[in-house]
């Protein structure tokens, strides 16, 4: 069977992202644990949650951090910052009008209501989700139906991943070769009807 | 046949219609509507194998958790209430779909053994099935996308089941867990982590193909349970007394045990597969099956319907725990000490 899931991580935890245990550091670890069958879930910094673990010879001791707290710690969702006003502001009074969900809807749930919402909150959702250095991008498997444009968007993405691969690696030449790959697929897009 | 690899593996494929708002977000008709042109689906042509459709509302508490233990339902689906669910099953349990839980579609594969490619292939060709009955929710930037934005991209969760008795026992999960959070994957007791059952997934799906999600899972996987073996190993030869004692008397408990709760089922079988694992006992009952396998039908549920007739409604019941003794005192039957 599947395990029961860790408690659905909303993007916004202002009420538990500081350790619970020192008190002072970003929790960024959550901590689970198991004695006996009774299972209790505890939110500490990375400092406090190795301690935890050197001390623990229970027989069951587990520990999962969601990305979004890990996101927490690089600062990437300013909860901590003094300068981020406490009233609403011009952000969170976004609303998507398919589905109705506001910002402050989805900082509380964690939940977009429609396929639109990503558009609406794109930039909050990548401030709170996109990795350090890579950009958000999708290099898996894309729905064989789909507008040629999305296929045409998914190879420009790919080659452009690519790309600064080739770059890094010194292979220049066939950096060339995708680079010329890429201008064609661009003005191939252009001339697609929106 | 040796414990210590992937006992289990799972898979879920998360997938939105892009016509309609998320489930939580949509009103009853439109969910209603969605569950019925699924359906229809399901029962059209062209699959290779043919889908069973439950009536959730029709089934009894005991034939959902039986579901649900079998890997055939998520336990948050499970628990879910809400309008317009639905779940269907393929063939005879190679995999199953949610309808309208957190997601408007969440096809799911379960099986013993080290299985994700197999799985991703199976669910893969299904969702090309159903793709082209369902215009999915995809952005090229965010890929499949999901009412849990962490979610979305491949929408795929890659689960793999370990057997981890000894690091369990020497508390070598917890910093093994804390590395895994560092990659992106979440370690998670199953059954509460009765006989050192875990589960390693991965936490989110953006920026990693299936492919790459699966071979992360499974390398990482593989590295864990080598961990595990010399563990076994370590324990035999530095306390070889306590390791055999241990073992001992979890067969002699499952020998002549009256009643049995499952975690304690669980804990029973897991040292009776350790010492099988290690030479030390051999146990007969155990050769035709996994440990993983024996354990799974020990579940409450499983045991009320496949050994009790279905009869008992409530899964807290004695009488369940007093036929799973008999179980296992059929299955360690002929089983001892090698010496």
């Amino acid at each position: 069977m599947f395990a029961e899931e860790s408690p659905d991580w909303n993007l916004d935890l202002t009420g538990s992202a500081i350790c619970e245990m020192c008190g002072d550091e970003p929790a960024t670890v959550h901590l689970l644990r198991v004695v006996d069958g009774t299972v209790s879930h505890t939110h500490l910094c990375p400092g406090c949650a190795e301690s935890v673990a050197e001390e623990t010879d229970g027989l069951a001791l587990v520990l999962a951090v969601p990305s979004v707290l890990r996101d927490l710690s690089k600062g990437q969702v300013h909860l901590d910052d003094e300068t981020e006003p406490t009233a609403p502001s011009d952000q969170d009074a976004l609303f998507c009008a398919v589905c109705g969900t506001t910002l402050s809807d989805l900082k509380e749930s964690g939940l977009v209501g429609c396929a639109r919402c990503y558009q609406i909150f794109a930039e909050y959702l990548e401030s709170a989700l996109a990795g350090e250095s890579e950009p958000v991008e999708h290099p898996g498997k894309i729905p064989q139906r789909g507008p040629e444009t999305d296929n045409l968007r998914h190879e420009i993405m790919r080659l452009q991943r690519m790309l600064r691969e080739l770059v890094a690696c010194e292979r220049f030449e066939e950096a060339a070769g995708v680079r010329d790959r890429l201008t064609e697929l661009g003005e191939r897009l252009e001339e697609e009807p929106e | 046949m040796n414990s210590a690899g992937l006992t289990a593996s799972g898979l879920g494929l998360t997938r939105n219609e892009s016509g309609r708002r998320f489930p939580h977000a949509e009103d009853v008709a439109a969910l209603e509507e969605l569950r019925a042109e699924v359906v229809e689906t399901l029962g059209g042509p062209g699959w290779d194998r043919e889908w069973h459709v439950y009536d959730l509302d029709a089934l009894a508490r005991v034939e959902i958790d039986r579901l649900v233990e079998r890997g055939l339902m998520t336990p948050v689906f499970a628990e879910r209430p809400g309008v317009g669910r639905g779940f269907a099953v393929y063939g005879e349990g190679e995999a199953s779909l949610e309808i309208n839980g957190a997601d408007h579609l969440r096809l799911l594969g379960f099986r013993g053994g080290s299985q994700l490619p197999a799985l991703w292939s199976l669910l893969s060709r299904l969702d090309d099935h159903l793709e082209a009955m369902f215009s999915y929710a995809f952005d090229p930037r965010w890929g499949y996308l999901s009412a849990r934005p962490r979610q979305a991209g491949s929408g795929m969760r890659a689960y793999a089941t370990l057997h981890l008795p000894a690091m369990a026992l020497t508390g070598r999960l917890a910093g093994t867990a804390l590395e895994l959070a560092g990659k992106g994957l979440a370690l998670v007791p199953l059954w509460t982590g009765a006989g050192g059952m875990v589960q390693v997934s991965n936490l989110g799906s953006q920026g990693k193909s299936e492919n790459e999600i699966i071979q992360q899972i499974s390398s990482i996987c593989h590295g864990i349970v080598e961990k595990e073996r010399s563990i076994r190993k370590m324990l035999l030869r530095e306390n070889p007394l306590q390791t055999r004692d241990q073992i001992g008397r979890a067969l002699g408990v499952g020998q002549h045990a009256w009643t049995v709760s499952f975690p304690e089922a669980v804990n029973l079988v897991s040292a009776v597969q350790v010492g099988v694992d290690l030479g030390l006992v051999e146990a007969p009952g155990m050769a035709a099956e996994s440990a993983f396998g024996l354990m799974s039908r020990l579940q409450p549920a499983h045991i009320v319907v496949d050994y009790m007739d279905g009869k008992i409604g409530c899964l807290q019941s004695p009488e369940i725990d007093e036929c799973r003794a008999q179980l296992l005192r059929g299955i360690f039957a002929g089983a001892g000490a090698l010496v």
